[in-house]
């Protein structure tokens, strides 16, 4: 375990975090990538790794509570409760919102504990809007995001004049610059397609085809979230050599086949397609003829 | 009453409540379940936390509404414990002992490589969900918001107000006791 000179602990205790690291999906790619090479080497590494990984896979596979209908029922009666009081003032104070109307509602859902239960928060309501999020800074961890949706709104008004194919490619190469610019062009960094399909599905609820490109030479490296006309839309990353490629896939409904359209410009290749299920724009700064190559091989292996 | 802005504004904030918080109730009820250990508190404590969260939705910044809901439903599920079983429930916030033990159990573990990945992959389903409920505490909610709800080392860390590296290291213990208690023969 010494004379390593990857920049990980070279402590057994401190090697085995970066595994369960690794396998998280927390790991930006230089880290993922010596972790990685540390695991081929030792099998002791690669044992853990496969527990590690297996026992992930079983606890994903506990049965999950169900979310009866009565009681998704119950909790929508509670975002309603707001609207059947039409108070105006409650507008100026909406944290207060239906305090009245809501003891009703939850008295019918159970015993008396229950009722005791459901009616607490308000005698405390004066000092809840801080208790709930005194301990935990929102803002802070969505501070990003927002600013990309912020940023990402913004394009999109300036090409409001312009068509909305025209503002959505605009928006996907100002995401791919800025992501350039950014610390790390992905959120999740992984080549492992099973940890990006699952992390994007988690985040967005949909996840686009994500092959594995590398035999090809386009290595997959992570994907990220991209929010395009105030909507989070999936974009994986591939790398080419030193080129980056962003494919943005925005999901479709019902949508057309379209066959690759060129839409280059401000010295980036940009192609749109889509297939039916998703619309993709692929973004890089290699050169055409190099992104086409990208785009049928990914438009092969997706099918 | 279209023109009402009152109005207007109520429905806009009850639409943001279905949401953000609707879809996202399988997620609450599975950690809801997982801290207090059955699934018909789970109910209770997620309806005391979707009314907290309907009072505080016209705060809610944007970003992960997942990760808002969980961390609503986490602090009600305590302090609902605490008010329905006060002997079961330990302090939170205190838990610094607790890590010192896991650290110095945590380079103790077995090495058994001959614990082979396929067994735990084989698991029985009970045997798995004793084995989480008998994790202590900390433990245990930080395996299940990063294995079942899949939050991220980041979310969860903020969530708990820990350092990532505890997050880090809870998680490692307690994937280790699982682990260990499955490859166990029974």
């Amino acid at each position: 375990m010494t004379g390593h000179d990857d920049g990980l602990p070279n402590d057994p205790e401190g090697i085995r975090l970066m595994i369960h690291a690794l396998v998280d999906g927390e790991l930006d790619a230089a880290a993922a990538l010596a972790v990685e090479r540390r695991i081929a080497a030792d099998p002791a590494l690669a044992a853990e790794h496969a527990r590690i990984v297996a026992l992930q896979a079983a606890v994903s596979r506990l049965p999950r509570p169900d979310v009866s209908d009565a009681f998704r029922a119950r909790i929508a009666a509670i975002g309603m409760a707001g609207i059947e009081q039409q108070a105006p003032a409650e507008s100026a104070e909406p944290q207060r919102g239906a305090s009245p109307a809501l003891p009703r509602l939850i008295a019918g859902a159970g015993g008396g504990q229950r009722r005791e239960t459901g009616t607490r928060p308000f005698q405390t309501r004066p000092s809840s809007k801080t208790r709930l999020f005194g301990s935990f800074d929102w803002r802070a961890l969505a501070a990003s995001i927002v600013i990309s949706a912020v940023l990402a709104s913004g394009a999109t008004q300036w090409l409001m004049f312009n068509g909305a194919s025209d503002s959505f490619a605009a928006a996907v190469a100002s995401g791919h610059r800025r992501s350039l610019l950014a610390a790390s062009p992905i959120d999740i960094v992984s080549s492992d397609r099973h940890t990006v399909k699952p992390w994007l599905d988690a985040r967005i609820g949909v996840s686009p085809p994500a092959p594995d490109l590398a035999q090809d030479g386009y290595a997959l490296i992570g994907g990220r979230v991209e929010v395009i006309a105030d909507r989070p839309v999936p974009a994986l990353v591939y790398r080419h050599r030193e080129h980056l490629i962003t494919l943005v896939a925005e999901p479709q409904q019902g949508g057309s086949v379209s066959q690759p359209e060129d839409l280059s410009s401000g010295g980036f290749s940009l192609v749109h397609w889509s297939d039916g299920a998703f619309s993709y724009w692929a973004i890089s700064d290699m050169e055409r003829p190099e992104l086409d190559d990208f785009v049928a091989r990914f438009r092969k292996a997706a099918v | 009453m279209p023109d009402n802005g009152a109005v207007l504004s109520e429905k806009a904030l009850a639409e943001r409540f279905g949401a953000v918080v609707l879809p996202h109730l399988g997620d609450a009820l599975a950690l809801a379940r997982w801290l207090t250990g059955n699934a018909a508190d789970a109910e209770d404590v997620v309806q005391e936390a979707c009314l907290k969260a309907h009072a505080g939705i016209a705060g809610y910044a944007g970003g992960n509404a997942r990760a808002w809901l969980l961390t609503i439903v986490r602090n009600t599920a305590y302090s609902w414990m605490s008010r329905n079983r006060p002997r079961g429930t330990i302090a939170v916030g205190d838990l610094g002992d607790l890590d010192e033990m896991a650290a110095a159990h945590g380079a103790g573990l077995p090495d058994d490589n001959g614990l082979e990945a396929s067994l735990i992959a084989k698991a029985d389903t009970a045997a798995l969900g004793a084995a989480i409920a008998a994790l202590a505490q900390p433990f245990r909610e930080t395996l299940v918001l990063r294995d079942i709800n899949g939050l991220s080392y980041r979310e969860i860390a903020a969530m708990l107000g820990v350092p990532i590296g505890t997050v880090m290291s809870r998680l490692a213990r307690a994937r280790g006791l699982l682990v260990s208690e499955l490859g166990r023969a029974p």
